[in-house]
């Protein structure tokens, strides 16, 4: 791999603007500095570098945010909010504060909540860094949706099953949130969607199992690059191994320290439909529609894809988003094409009229 | 720009802006790149990549564990400096101690002159992106406990009133206070937000009342202020980041002077008095001078404190000196008091005390950074509130407040500290609550400014920032962890550190020294 470096940074190059190549190198070096070999984390300096952002009761860009930090556990729930409508009885820029916590989010319409897991391969990263907070705020503007954005305990500190439980814990708090009903009186309950890039995507599905398996309804998961994975090689792994961003290794290693130890990739966490997983038909009607983006040049892109199959073998309704020429990350930066039609596809998802089930 | 071309011509895509500005996009993301400098920085990452993938894994691995990072929202300084280190390495393989390499992570083998590792970067901050506010923005975080029915119906009565009181009504606050008395007697007010309230209710009456607030006692005060620092972490985050940084800045100085504009109980010079003595090539002759109010009785407090710090000296061999400044404010201090000489290197102590001169005009702040920049100081450390408490609006003070010291009583709450300390670091905090709320014109001194508005400040009055830096990043989150309180959280900030409850900086840690073009001017003055 060494010798093909040159040829390795030239291709990223290529297909990404500059500045995004910059973002996506720059976590990419940081990460290497971050995992050591013998499976540890240098958690400290993983925060000292980690960019983060406050919240801000003040709309920016129409988008205003607040932390709901859950006491028991420590973990921080960040909520962000379309700005309400000028005009009101607050004035222009007043912060959004406590008492609106008692009025729901709409009594005449219907307002999707989308419960955001962020990425980081189980191990990096939290709601507040930056690049998630951005993105969140882009989804309210965007998909005209309110989003949660879920913090989750990390690997290799905690390991699976823990941010599933946390994400299973998120996904209880935000549906008995008054406050964030919608809908007329006959249908006033939170509209709920579950969002995630890389293992954000992961955690989406195994929460969205329990909560079909408890009866607990979810209207829709978006998968964005969903960290999946299997003991065998698959042949976007050996075409695109170190080519845009990824390694084969560096995957091996997130996977190492998510799954108990011992376990090889074939745990049902990280490939839910292969030889240790199980069909879901059961959940027929309970388990939510899938929206599954899948980067063209990611090379987990077989797994990804693996999964949209394993969905509809069940008889679940999955529609697949293949963006051919979209590396990792691609929704980082609103700089290209990619990012607007995945935008546009997230809003119409999520819209409650949308009733179109196309198949890719 | 070739590859980026195809990728561009998508739909509402803003127009890239000028080269010489911050890139947008990067900044949302937290990282400060000027468009022009994109190139160098891929150019740098390219070479890092290859020289870590060529490097034995040793040489990478002391890489990650042993250096010390600075300020990594300034990628281009980050980048560069991480190269230089790892080609030094490189060749350098058994040498460890070469001047511009930051290895070891002890505390007291840090580089001599920060300026060798990179380029402090120019205050490049006046491109404002549209997604990032510049200033602290008033924050909001709910713990669970909030939406109890009475807990969130004695915040909207709390805002109203301060509305009321902003309009001048003065008449239907008063009875607003009656009835918010009335409502805690139903909840809990002990903790959570019946306490919080009671004393913004408190504060309320007051200023409706007209009886504003006692001022306390310089005696009274400093045990107050005891107390809170026993019963907290934000105090000996305080003085344990300004030790670090002052030790970093005497290396190599035979003579050193700290000048502490609040002595206290002098609770933050034993460990920095130890630090010396255990520092290699021996400690220096230090001097501290401590600033504080003049006591009343008679009694010489400052020269009773100054006495016991000498002992400790003596019993660890540092050659120690001490002398008491008395003075009721900052503002009354002059230079001359201070006695600086021209071959020692000073360190500006300031723990909390900059923001009460930020009062009416004429304002003390520009005279004393004035003087301050005439020391020609080493180093500056300052640390302050992390919190916009000098707004002249009072409706937006007053919600600023209650935000934030609900914050920092929920944090005590966790951090469950031993009784006296805990009522009297209520007390502590009750005080600056009913200054903020109750006082007006002079008699307001709490008025806390964010990081931000301290930067901009500072930049302004000819001083740079000194980046504090990995390694006391790392070991304030150790000391966190004797807390039993999980929460707290240590951040980087520019170069700057915040310590904070959850994901809410409540304090702000930063160091400075002058200007290069400043210190020029002041020349030999002392």
């Amino acid at each position: 791999m060494a010798g093909s470096n040159e040829v390795n940074v030239n291709e990223s190059k290529r297909v990404v603007p500059l500045n995004t190549w910059v973002l996506i190198s720059n976590f990419k070096l940081a990460y290497n500095l971050l995992r050591r070999s013998d499976g540890t984390f240098n958690r400290d300096l993983a925060e000292y570098l980690d960019r983060k952002v406050p919240a801000n009761t003040i709309p920016v860009g129409g988008v205003l945010s607040f932390d709901h930090v859950d006491r028991s556990t420590g973990l921080l729930n960040r909520v962000y909010l379309r700005a309400p409508e000028s005009g009101g009885q607050a004035a222009a820029a007043a912060p959004w504060g406590f008492k609106e916590l008692e009025k729901p989010l709409s009594c005449t319409s219907v307002v999707p909540v989308i419960v955001f897991f962020h990425g980081g391969s189980f191990t990096h990263s939290s709601a507040n860094s930056a690049i998630y907070d951005t993105l969140c705020r882009r989804l309210v503007t965007f998909c005209g949706a309110t989003v949660v954005s879920v913090n989750y305990r990390r690997s290799p500190e905690h390991r699976y099953p823990c941010a599933y439980d946390d994400g299973w814990a998120a996904l209880k708090w935000v549906t008995s949130r008054p406050w964030l009903h919608s809908g007329t009186e006959n249908n006033s309950k939170v509209h709920v969607y579950l969002a995630g890039d890389s293992s954000g995507g992961n955690i989406c599905h195994h929460v969205a199992v329990r909560a079909a398996e408890a009866g607990v309804e979810v209207l829709g998961n978006i998968l964005l690059q969903p960290m999946f994975g299997g003991q065998k090689r698959t042949e976007s792994e050996a075409r695109f191994d170190g080519k845009y961003f990824v390694t084969v290794r560096d995957r091996d290693w997130y996977w190492r320290a998510y799954l108990p130890e011992g376990e090889d990739r074939d745990h049902p966490a990280c490939n839910p439909f292969g030889p240790r997983g199980r069909s879901l038909d059961d959940l027929v009607g309970k388990f939510p529609r899938s929206l599954v983006v899948v980067p063209g040049l990611d090379l987990v892109q077989d797994w990804q894809l693996a999964y949209v199959e394993g969905l509809r073998k069940s008889g679940l309704d999955a529609k697949l988003l293949y963006l051919k020429e979209a590396t990792i990350g691609f929704f980082f930066l609103p700089n290209n094409d990619h990012f607007y039609t995945l935008m546009e596809e997230i809003k119409s998802f999520v819209s409650p009229r949308c009733d179109s089930l196309q198949k890719a | 720009m070739g590859p980026s071309s195809t990728s561009n011509a998508g739909t509402g895509k803003p127009p890239p802006p000028p080269r010489t500005e911050l890139d947008g996009f990067l900044a949302g993301a937290g990282h400060k790149v000027r468009s022009s400098d994109l190139h160098h920085v891929a150019q740098r990452l390219e070479r890092l990549e290859s020289a870590m993938v060529s490097s034995p894994s040793h040489v990478v691995s002391d890489l990650t564990s042993d250096t010390v990072h600075y300020n990594p929202a300034d990628l281009v300084s980050w980048v560069d400096s991480l190269l230089s280190e790892l080609t030094h390495s490189y060749h350098h393989p058994n040498n460890s101690s070469a001047p511009t390499s930051s290895t070891s992570s002890s505390s007291r083998s840090l580089p001599v002159d920060l300026d060798d590792l990179f380029a402090i970067p120019s205050a490049a901050n006046n491109w404002l992106q549209p997604e990032m506010p510049l200033s602290q923005p008033p924050q909001l975080t709910v713990f669970t406990t909030m939406e109890e029915d009475s807990g969130i119906r004695l915040v909207h009565a709390l805002m109203t009133c301060a509305e009321l009181v902003q309009r001048g009504d003065l008449h239907l606050a008063g009875t607003l206070v009656d009835e918010m008395t009335a409502l805690l007697t139903r909840i809990n007010t002990g903790c959570g937000i019946g306490k919080v309230a009671g004393y913004f209710i408190d504060a309320l009456s007051r200023r409706v009342s007209g009886a504003g607030s006692a001022p306390a006692s310089p005696h009274e005060t400093e045990i107050l202020y005891h107390h809170f620092y026993e019963a907290s972490p934000y105090l000996k985050f305080a003085h344990f980041t300004a030790n670090q940084a002052i030790l970093e800045a005497f290396e190599g100085h035979d003579c050193v002077h700290v000048i502490d504009f609040s002595l206290m109980h002098g609770l933050q010079w034993p460990a920095l008095i130890q630090a010396l003595a255990l520092r290699p090539g021996g400690p220096p002759i230090l001097r501290l001078t401590g600033i504080g109010p003049p006591s009343p009785d008679g009694r010489d407090t400052l020269r009773e404190i100054g006495h016991r710090l000498a002992e400790l000296a003596r019993s660890v061999n540092v050659r120690f000196a001490f002398r008491g400044v008395a003075a009721s404010g900052l503002e009354d201090v002059k230079p001359w008091m201070l006695q600086v000489s021209p071959n020692e290197a000073v360190a500006v102590n300031s723990i909390m005390q900059m923001h009460k001169l930020l009062g009416p005009d004429p304002s003390p702040i520009e005279p004393v950074l004035s003087w301050i920049r005439g020391l020609n100081p080493r180093i500056v450390t300052l640390v302050e509130q992390e919190v916009n408490h000098n707004q002249t609006g009072f409706l937006d003070r007053f919600t600023e407040a209650l935000y934030y010291y609900s914050t920092v009583f929920d944090s005590l709450e966790a951090a469950c500290p031993v009784q006296p300390d805990k009522a009297l670091a209520d007390m502590y905090l009750q005080r600056e609550i009913c200054n903020i709320v109750c006082c007006e014109g002079a008699a307001r001194i709490e008025r806390h400014e964010t990081l931000a508005q301290w930067r901009d400040r500072l930049n302004r009055s000819g001083f740079r920032p000194l980046p504090l830096g990995s390694n006391a990043f790392k070991q304030a989150s150790m000391l966190l962890t004797l807390f039993s309180a999980e929460g707290y959280s240590v951040e980087e900030n520019e170069g700057c550190l915040t310590l904070g409850w959850h994901s809410r900086p409540l304090i702000a840690a930063s160091a400075w020294q002058a200007s290069p073009l400043s210190a020029a001017i002041a020349g030999g003055d002392n």
